[in-house]
């Protein structure tokens, strides 16, 4: 009786190391997922800089906290965020983004300090230039430029109006990325791979708008930019 | 003796996060699955930049382009002229005029605050080259007013929002003229 109620005892008190290291595996193997896919995209980019991946467990950045892709090269990918990754098109959709940015701090004078700096204060402009480069990057390392689509439906929030933002509204992004593909990468939209996928179908859904209008632009041959809504 | 070992029993329970153990043991597997890189991927990788050696080409655009006015589409074809005659490893790789197609592939417009514009070109077609073999992304950027803008912008800050005015400035125009020298990598012994 007493070596069963010691056997249970030192079970018990084992189980937190066992807890642990289950907690270590699962973030291990969300690390060389994103190690792995991240470091295809700058292969099959033949980006010639460095960049590295951290998965951190905080569910999102802090509001005051630089941006690690400008200052240190380093891709930083929030729980937050890793959470609405389903498929490596989407979890390469979230990491080009990233090293877009983290590629323009390599330009300009002083180090590529200039052009971060541009970077972190234009940050509206640039939001639209790293989108169209992650499809871009995401074409050249076998990844379907559609996920970058699905995955800015799935995170980004709409607000209300992006004129005194430093960021876009979410739908004039999406029909923008929507936008590059159709003249860039037309291939992608005849044989559609998403189009059973229920987040690319929402995006469709709520995209009428601004589609319509590319479809006239399209047609009268413009090269004007669109002002979608 | 009994006591003893019951108090310690009641002690392990209260302290033991089992409930913590219970929610992340089931969450490993479907994870671990999905990352698996098999020793046959790594030997299969469909690059190899062990090598070295480098032949730059050296273009120049054929037609001037311009960020102003919006005339530039991305995706847009653009051409280029070989310079020079360029040789790889003691052979005629490239002869002189050659023309090269290329691609537009992002136009960044001049903004406020002095931003310049910018075009990115890629995609070269370079007979007898892979894709695979060239490292050629090509940035051109328009003037850099931000030098000026922001160093005014801090001395005016002393007047109320008149610092504000100089967001107004807007960044230069990019071009490519046939005079500006365009240089590509081409690694002949990359997969």
């Amino acid at each position: 009786m007493k070596r069963l109620v010691l056997f249970v005892v030192l079970s018990l008190f084992a189980a937190p190391v066992f807890a642990d290291e289950a907690q270590l595996v699962k973030e291990n193997s969300i690390q060389s997922r994103i190690d792995h896919v991240g470091v295809n995209l700058l292969n099959h980019n033949r980006l010639t800089k460095r960049i590295i991946f951290t998965y951190d467990k905080k569910e999102k950045k802090k509001a005051l906290a630089t941006d690690k892709a400008l200052t240190k090269r380093q891709v930083i990918i929030y729980d937050g965020l890793y959470q609405h990754v389903q498929t490596d098109d989407e979890l390469a959709a979230m990491l080009a983004r990233e090293i877009a940015t983290a590629m323009k701090s390599y330009d300009g004078t002083f180090g590529g300090w200039i052009d971060s700096a541009q970077v972190a204060l234009g940050s509206k402009k640039f939001e639209t230039v790293s989108d169209k480069r992650a499809v871009d990057y995401l074409v050249n390392a076998g990844y379907n430029p559609l996920a970058v689509i699905v995955f800015i439906n799935k995170t980004c929030p709409q607000k209300r109006h992006d004129k005194f933002s430093r960021h876009n509204l979410t739908s004039k992004r999406l029909a923008r990325v929507y936008e590059y593909i159709t003249y860039k990468y037309p291939q992608y939209l005849e044989n559609n791979e998403y189009i059973n996928n229920e987040y690319y179908q929402n995006f469709l859904l709520t995209s009428v708008e601004n589609r319509k209008k590319l479809a006239e632009k399209i047609r009268t041959k413009s090269t004007k930019d669109v002002k979608y809504e | 003796m009994n006591r003893i070992f019951a108090f310690v029993l009641s002690l392990a329970i209260l302290l033991t996060p089992t409930m913590g153990l219970a929610q992340s043991v089931p969450e490993v597997m479907p994870i671990a699955e999905s990352v698996e890189v098999t020793e046959s991927e790594v030997k299969t990788l469909p690059y190899n930049f062990e090598s070295v050696y480098r032949v730059p080409i050296k273009l120049s655009i054929t037609e001037k382009i311009t960020t102003k006015g919006q005339t530039l589409t991305e995706g847009q074809t653009i051409q280029f002229r070989v310079v020079k005659d360029t040789y790889c490893k003691r052979k005629t790789f490239l002869k002189k005029d050659t023309i090269v197609n290329a691609k537009i592939e992002t136009v960044i417009s001049a903004g406020m605050n002095g931003f310049p514009a910018e075009i990115i070109v890629g995609d070269f077609e370079i007979p007898g080259a892979r894709p695979t073999q060239l490292v050629d992304t090509y940035v051109k950027k328009g003037q850099n007013r931000c030098y000026v803008v922001y160093p005014i912008k801090w001395a005016l800050t002393i007047i109320p929002f008149v610092g504000s005015l100089t967001n107004l400035i807007m960044g230069g125009n990019a071009k490519i003229k046939p005079s500006d020298e365009v240089v590509i990598y081409y690694y002949p012994d990359w997969k």
